[in-house]
């Protein structure tokens, strides 16, 4: 969809076009939901997600600023309603910041790393994510898969900027080490190598 | 040089570091063969991720495909409003005015129903209770409006929690609150004659004796009571028997099996027992309310009579109305009404000649309970208006607690656990909440489980019926859908339950069901909970 079909799409929508809405809906509906199965930990969950993304984006539409990228504010909406449902349902969260601010930063063994990447698939990085910790689970989907910059992660996820990088290597850690107890094989890619 | 640290060798390959640092890490790797490898994995362990992430192996559910019309179509809030007025009438026609009925009948004449309830009659207990009630209601309102006002911040089982703690909170402060001393029978517990207490008495014992006096109320829990001393309060007595010989300033309030009554009342009775004796010696200066399956007045009651029994015996002096809703009535020939008497029976009652009676008896003849009138119109339209109440309750559930309410209707389809939870919780519930009670420390936690047990028998009808509505027309988005199935489910299971002989007993396995599924999604919502607590402990 170009430039201006989304724009003319949008102010359809902006209207009360309900088929203008449906297109819209259609049109970028499966990657939400797609989005959402990433960060939140059961599909359930992100259907749900999905659906209340989409009602909360026909609310907000007239706040959408139309210099900027449409899919970049509805990831952004996603994003922290996402973080949102994750961070109610939590009690840890100090607990895993607490974590973070002592975290070793010790160097991988490379080839245990390289090993890792061709031991497991996507299905097994995927079924990885969802045993991670919301944050760090949050924090890999912002960053690879919608390509957030640091400073949108930060501030979806509430944290200063320079701790994006922190939580990002963090939560490789934690990756490398569910698949590692998953496949075998990487445990000391994480905690061995030289400092 | 020392090698770069991950993080340095991270940040470096995301282009977070400023020219001159970057241009160190570059400098260094090109003569470090480690440091290079290292940027290598990173790098690749990048792509990997982000091609494992944009992968797509999982559709798109089918339930997901429809667009969610928020604020589109209003009927779903039309309908809404509509059920709603007639849900309010339903309680109102229902429960409160032929209540407000018969009880405005049986001679409480105070003109409206608040005054009604809280100045006259059983309930009235005095100013301190009136300042309670109020205080109560205004707390309950408060919390309902910061529960609402925060209800973005709270977990929906939070918010369960926050309310059900509350309730527990608030009907277990006031006796914390007042003077009383507490008594633990072992088993039995005694007090002894000429000995007083100054405070309200709890006790809970095997069987219970009072010689002495008590200056406030006597609160008992116990397989048998016996009063036989001075008691300035009120009585409020569970237990199997409850014999009152002695003088009473206050009320008897008595859950009890047997309630006889030999000594004097100053203010009234209100009894849910299954049988209870006025003896021909004892007097009460108030009314007498009873729900009872036998009722004997042989003794002298001033105020008004209201009973609901099975059988009732009259045999002594009542100084004003009677107001009777029961099987059979027997007048004797000692009886003396100097009011209205007024009875609802199912068989012709038997007046003695030699009766005393200053107005005759207007009695008039009922059909069983059991006996549906299916070519009344009324009928039906009351089957109408208790869908509509059922379905204002589902509309507020679904508005205040969705996800829960989401939750529930799902677990409606997991239909082996949920009747098997729910006959667990049917049965188990009001067992534990009585035990409870018992230990008097616990009566508020006892109180609040069997009104959560309440409301949950009333909500499973609601769940299914939304899980049913789901099943006929398919999985929808949005309130407005959910609203929709619900209204044909519960449309459906009303229908069910108007079934000559089988329609109670589906009616029952609802609620069964209903319940186990209100179970299975609290548990759902208090594991991630739980999970949390485990991992950090």
């Amino acid at each position: 969809m170009s430039t201006a079909e989304l724009a003319d799409l949008l102010a359809q929508v902006r209207a009360g076009d309900s088929d203008a809405w449906g297109d819209l809906y259609g049109q970028y509906a499966p990657a939400i939901f797609r989005f959402c199965r990433r960060a939140l930990p059961t599909r359930e969950d992100a259907e749900d997600a999905t659906t209340e993304i989409f009602m909360k984006v026909r609310q907000k539409l007239g706040m959408y600023d139309s210099s900027r990228p449409f899919t970049a504010w509805l990831y952004k909406v996603a994003s922290n309603h996402c973080w949102d449902t994750l961070r109610r349902r939590r009690i840890r969260q100090d607990l895993e910041t607490g974590d973070l601010e002592t975290l070793p930063l010790e160097h991988p063994d490379p080839s245990q790393l390289e090993q890792l990447q061709i031991d497991h698939d996507s299905k097994h990085v995927r079924a990885g994510l969802a045993k991670l910790p919301d944050r760090a689970r949050m924090a890999l989907v912002l960053r690879y898969y919608s390509e957030m910059s640091y400073d949108e992660i930060a501030d979806t996820l509430g944290v200063r900027r320079a701790f994006v990088g922190v939580l990002l290597l963090r939560a490789r850690h934690q990756l490398r080490d569910v698949l590692a107890e998953s496949g075998g094989g990487l445990h000391g890619a994480a905690a061995g190598g030289r400092a | 040089m020392s090698h770069f640290d991950e993080m340095t060798c991270l940040l470096y390959l995301e282009g977070q570091l400023d020219a001159d640092h970057a241009e160190r890490v570059r400098a260094h790797a090109a003569g470090c063969a480690e440091c290079r490898g290292l940027l290598r994995a990173l790098q690749t362990e990048s792509v990997w991720l982000r091609e494992s992430l944009e992968a797509d192996e999982e559709s798109v559910p089918a339930r997901l495909v429809q667009a969610p019309e928020h604020g589109g179509a209003p009927w779903g809030w039309i309908s809404a409003l509509g059920l709603s007025a007639g849900g309010a009438y339903t309680v109102w026609s229902g429960f409160i005015e032929p209540w407000r009925a018969q009880v405005a009948q049986a001679g409480f004449t105070q003109g409206n129903l608040l005054t009604m309830l809280f100045f006259s009659g059983a309930f009235w207990k005095g100013w301190d209770a009136m300042r309670s009630l109020l205080e109560f209601l205004a707390i309950a309102t408060l919390g309902l409006v910061v529960m609402w006002l925060l209800r973005r911040h709270l977990r929906r089982t939070t918010a369960l929690a926050v309310v059900m703690g509350a309730l527990a909170l608030m009907v277990a402060l006031p006796p914390s609150a007042a003077a009383a001393e507490q008594r633990h029978g072992d088993p039995n517990y005694t007090l002894p004659a000429g000995e007083v207490v100054h405070t309200d008495l709890i006790v809970s014992a095997d069987s219970t004796r009072i010689d002495g006096d008590v200056e406030g109320d006597l609160i008992a829990f116990s397989r048998s009571v016996t009063v036989n001393g001075h008691i300035k309060g009120d009585i409020i007595a569970f237990s199997q028997e409850l014999r009152v010989n002695g003088p009473v300033d206050g009320n008897v309030r008595a859950f009890v099996q047997s309630l006889q009554l030999y000594g004097t009342v100053t203010r009234n009775v209100l009894a849910w027992a299954g049988d209870v004796n006025l003896d021909q010696d004892a007097k009460v200066n108030g009314t007498l309310t009873a729900g009872s399956g036998h009722l004997e007045v042989n003794g002298k009651l001033v105020g008004d009579l209201l009973a609901f029994s099975g059988d009732v015996d009259i045999n002594g002096q009542l100084g004003h109305n009677a107001r009777i809703r029961g099987g059979h009535l027997t007048i004797g020939s000692r009886a003396e009404i100097a009011g209205q008497t007024t009875a609802l029976l199912r068989q012709p009652p038997d007046v003695s000649t030699s009766a005393k009676m200053a107005r005759p008896l207007d009695w008039t003849l009922t059909k069983r309970g059991s006996e549906t009138s299916y070519s009344s119109g009324r009928y039906y339209l009351h089957q109408i208006l208790k869908w509509g109440a059922s379905f204002l309750f589902g509309l507020v559930l679904l508005f205040i607690v969705p996800g829960f309410f989401f939750d529930a209707v799902k677990a409606c389809g997991k239909t082996a656990p949920a009747i098997g939870f729910g006959v667990l919780f049917f049965f188990a519930i009001p067992i534990a909440a009585v035990i409870v009670c018992i230990t008097v420390v616990g009566l508020g936690v006892g109180i609040s489980a069997m009104m959560f047990w309440a409301i949950a028998i009333y909500a499973a009808q609601v769940l299914v019926g939304a899980w049913l509505g789901e099943k006929i027309l398919g999985e929808g988005a949005g309130a407005g859908a959910a609203l929709g199935r619900l209204a044909l489910g519960l449309a459906i299971l009303r229908a069910l339950g108007m079934l000559p002989y089988l329609g109670g007993w589906i009616s029952f396995v609802v609620v069964i069901w209903g319940m186990g599924a209100v179970a299975l999604a609290i548990y759902k919502n208090m594991r991630p909970q739980m999970a949390a607590v485990a991992a950090a402990v």
